[in-house]
């Protein structure tokens, strides 16, 4: 140990170019504030909310790879796009408890929640996945 | 009873940007915006290299830096449950 900085984290955060110290804190501490955009907030329209999946600006004949991922109809390990939409409640029951929704396995609906987590703003489900995250 | 593991977004999913100590980060997926105060950017950081539990990131975040705390497991362990509550980290 040479040299020491009180200044934690360089560059990306976690591989700093000299050796830091770095104080994880008290655990009564607060290291994280969230701003919340608005974004509906009763519990009845975020569960009754929905996903498709995949969403349809995805395109049609696309598979869900287990990671999440589009990938082309057919591909092995892949599950096709689900004929209904999910409804926020089987959303949320799948992302908190692994519990797949009715009709669908559980390796798909492993990979259904991955695509889930992947979705960004504009695309279709993104408001209501986005819902679903808030904290009460 | 085992330990938990936790599992994070991977960091395409997060923009980040420095702020002379602390770390804004966008989460893609939610919308959502949070302010993080060290440790809580370099439990991410150490989370991108897989699911783990609270002892084992301790661990990794201690190759990268001189840890300040007489029970390391114990803090990550509050700051994951912290992660966890705002969205960012899950059990796995």
């Amino acid at each position: 140990m040479s040299e020491r900085s009180d200044t934690p984290g360089e560059e990306d955060g976690i591989r700093p170019s000299r050796r830091v110290v770095l104080a994880l804190g008290a655990a009564a501490a607060s290291t994280v504030i969230t701003v919340r955009p608005a974004l509906a907030q009763t519990a009845g329209s975020v569960l009754n909310c929905e996903i498709p999946v995949p969403a349809p600006q995805a395109g049609s004949g696309q598979f869900i790879a287990a990671d999440g991922s589009l990938v082309p109809a057919g591909t092995p390990g892949a599950y096709p796009p689900l004929a209904r939409p999910l409804k926020g409640e089987e959303v949320k029951a799948m992302l908190n408890s692994g519990r797949a929704p009715a009709g669908i396995d559980s390796e798909a609906a492993q990979a259904y929640a991955n695509y889930i987590r992947r979705l960004q703003a504009g695309m279709s489900g993104f408001t209501c996945y986005a819902s679903l995250q808030m904290p009460r | 009873m085992a330990a938990s593991l936790y599992a994070a977004d991977p960091p395409e999913t997060l923009r980040t940007v420095e702020l002379e100590g602390l770390t804004l980060l966008y989460h893609r997926p939610s919308g959502l915006t949070h302010f993080l105060a060290p440790p809580a950017p370099q439990i991410l950081a150490a989370l991108a290299e897989g699911p783990a539990d609270a002892e084992t990131l301790a661990a990794r975040i201690a190759d990268a830096f001189e840890i300040d705390s007489e029970d390391p497991g114990a803090a990550i362990a509050a700051r994951l449950a912290e992660l966890e509550a705002a969205g960012l980290v899950r059990r796995t």
